[in-house]
């Protein structure tokens, strides 16, 4: 079963020096003024409103949203606040760091009446929700789906860098990356089809999947940021994969950078008709996700 | 699609170890909290909270996983599963807090030594504990960590459910976990939502919530050990964007997730033997809960609440009030809460006061969270074809 994209949508930024300012680019984006929400909350306004575009989403479109890390300024802020000055977190603050807050944000300002749902995954953040979203898709849960990731940067940067684990030299980002998906339409705009999204236990099935699926002449292959490089020849050696398709060599880096992949290969013209983007975690688990334009 | 059941479960409370444990203490009735401390900076904050039985508030480093470890291992064995069973699970992790305790806990260590001490240096990702899970049990089929506050391992059965019957799986982790960690008392003491008594849902004398801890694990299988096991034969989710910390209190969006739970399980409201609640006795909760189900039920089946028992354990609840209620329609009754919730005129339902027989057949469990998620279970033991 395949699903047709009908839009797609970022917002993706290096951050050089100090965070950027994101609440005038949220009310411009989206044509509101929110009061009281975070950085977060403002960068996922921004990406899935560049994915809408406008449009009136269907009320049972469901909104599945993932994040490495979540609101980790707000919760370092309350965390600092707590610990080092000794103050007990203010109530609004607390309610918006249930990570789901940032859904409720999303469908009241897209105005859905459908299920929401907030997933972390360190490795496969973006992918885990295209699962999921498929999935309920495919049961007939909703009708259509608003898919998207976003991770954030905090300040000073050096301090992130060091909680992310980066060097001192890594230049860092932010990204807020959204699909607006559902099942085959022809009165509906489309962008491409999703043909998979799938994960895979070990290095031996995702091969013998690629074996079996893919077509090398007509596919260009992306490799996850979490994907290293001799896994990556491996399996280029092992699923006759030839076409890369880089989309990260130029990205500052944040964690979810996989969810502008579809978008990217949506938007570059190239040959290819197909894009395999593969993702790789510390266990050597693996999860693809497979687009045509 | 085919069929899924619950094969294999664990829970952890303030009421016990293991299942049997929560099954004697209720038989007497909703204990007051104990306390915990939250300490800060310099201060030190007492707070009434339902902690885990037999697990002191020690070895902060350790406990989390101590007891996701030791519950996850029984929920597996119970199942069955052989080693490649188990390899091939995918993992539903639900829980509002993850490893927060942990990584405040270091992060005041830190700043002993040094004022400048750098906040969640070693685990800022929200994947963490799923790590961990995964690591410890040899876990390579898919993870996802739930983080939709109240409803988060509600939720995550409800896909461990679907990827079983859809055949994606052939077995599931369901995971719901909640430990003491400062910020989440602080932020509910900061709310004015604790009592220091005991939680009184759907009773004019509702004073607040008491925190608990709770951990929970269930295997979902689509292999039926008996025909007569529960299973989830139902559900309905919404994003409820009525306001962010409570449902609407007309019950318009409680009733519209009961509904479509009915109908996705294809039931009747006439077919549903009992209601769990959610029930975390805060006006607004009572208000639209019982809205909500008076919208739905013209005849309101028994009711029942178990927050009084286990203290609201956030994100865990779903799977802890679940399997703790699943545990005694097995032994075929509905919890009671002796002088809880004996009714309030203005909301019109009271909650179930001595233990009642009760048959095999269709439940339906509440469960509604901050940031509006608002989830319904239909679980059923009723034989299947």
């Amino acid at each position: 079963m395949s699903w047709q994209i009908y839009a797609a949508g970022d917002q993706q930024h290096a951050v050089v020096d100090s965070l950027p300012e994101l609440k005038a680019l949220t009310q411009a984006t989206t044509g509101k003024a929110f009061r009281r929400i975070g950085r977060f909350i403002q960068l996922a306004l921004i990406g899935a409103s560049r994915c809408v575009q406008g449009q009136q989403l269907p009320t049972d479109t469901g909104v599945y949203f993932a994040s490495g890390r979540g609101d980790l300024e707000l919760t370092l802020e309350i965390m600092t606040q707590l610990y080092r000055d000794a103050q007990t977190p203010k109530p609004l603050n607390f309610v918006n760091t249930v990570s789901n807050a940032a859904c409720f944000y999303l469908a009241q300002h897209f105005a859905l009446q459908a299920r929401s749902n907030f997933v972390c995954n360190r490795y496969f953040a973006f992918e885990s929700v295209l699962q999921l979203a498929t999935l309920d898709l495919t049961m007939g849960a909703v009708t259509s789906a608003l898919v998207g990731s976003v991770d954030i940067a905090t300040a000073p940067l050096n301090d992130h860098r060091q909680r992310l684990q980066q060097s001192r030299d890594t230049a860092m980002g932010e990204g807020s990356h959204w699909l607006w998906i559902g099942p085959m339409n022809a009165q509906r705009p489309r962008l491409g089809e999703i043909l998979a999204a799938q994960h895979f236990a070990d290095k031996e099935a995702l091969v013998e999947w690629i074996k079996r699926c893919i077509d090398a002449q007509q596919c260009q292959f992306a490799a996850g940021q979490f994907l290293s490089s001799p896994e990556l020849q491996h399996i280029r050696g092992a699923g006759g994969l030839n076409d890369e398709f880089d989309y990260r060599s130029e990205r500052a880096y944040y964690d979810s950078q996989s969810g502008a992949v579809m978008s990217e290969f949506l938007r570059n013209p190239s040959k290819a008709t197909q894009l395999l983007h593969i993702n790789a975690d510390e266990m050597g688990r693996y999860s693809v996700m497979w687009v045509a334009r | 699609m085919r069929d899924c059941f619950f094969a294999g479960a664990a829970l952890h409370t303030s009421l016990g170890r293991d299942i049997d444990a929560h099954l004697t203490a209720l038989q007497f009735g909703p204990a007051a909290p104990g306390h915990a401390t939250a300490k800060f900076a310099a201060r030190e904050q007492v707070l009434p909270y339902k902690l885990l039985r037999d697990l002191p508030l020690l070895s902060i480093e350790t406990r989390l996983y101590d007891v996701l470890y030791a519950v996850i291992r029984e929920a597996i064995a119970a199942a069955g599963l052989n080693h490649n069973e188990q390899r091939r699970l995918g993992l539903f992790l639900g829980t509002s807090s993850f490893d927060i305790g942990v990584t405040e806990h270091r992060y005041r260590e830190a700043l002993l030594n040094n004022n400048n001490a750098l906040a969640m240096d070693q685990s800022s990702t929200m994947g963490q504990v799923a790590t961990q899970i995964r690591r410890r049990f040899d876990l390579r089929g898919p993870d996802y960590s739930f983080n939709t506050a109240c409803t988060a391992s509600a939720n995550a059965l409800i896909y461990a459910d679907a990827m079983v019957r859809s055949g994606q799986l052939d077995h599931a982790l369901v995971v719901g976990v909640e430990t003491f960690n400062a910020i989440t008392a602080l932020g509910f003491h900061g709310l004015q939502l604790l009592t220091p008594t005991t939680m009184q849902p759907f009773s004019p004398e509702r004073n607040g919530l008491i925190l608990g801890e709770g951990c929970s694990a269930l295997v979902l299988s689509h292999r039926p050990h008996d025909r007569n096991r529960f299973r989830l034969l139902g559900h309905g989710n919404l994003c409820d964007t009525h306001g962010m910390s409570a449902a609407n209190p007309d019950g318009s969006t409680v009733s519209y997730v009961i509904e479509q739970a009915l109908q996705r399980a294809a039931l009747t409201p006439q077919d549903i033997v009992a209601v769990k609640t959610h029930g975390t006795a805060s006006l607004s909760n009572d208000e639209a809960e019982a809205a909500g189900m008076r919208r739905v039920f013209t005849r309101m089946p028994p009711l029942t609440a178990l927050k009084p028992y286990l203290g609201h354990t956030l994100g865990a609840c779903g799977l802890n009030e679940l399997l703790l209620f699943c545990a005694a329609a097995d032994q075929g009754f509905l919890i009671a809460t002796p002088g809880i919730g004996i009714g309030d005129d203005k909301l019109g339902v009271s909650l179930n006061q001595t233990p009642i027989d009760l048959p095999r057949g269709h439940f339906m469990l509440n469960y509604f969270g901050f940031g509006g998620n608002n989830t319904a279970l239909i679980v059923s033991n009723q034989e299947t074809p």
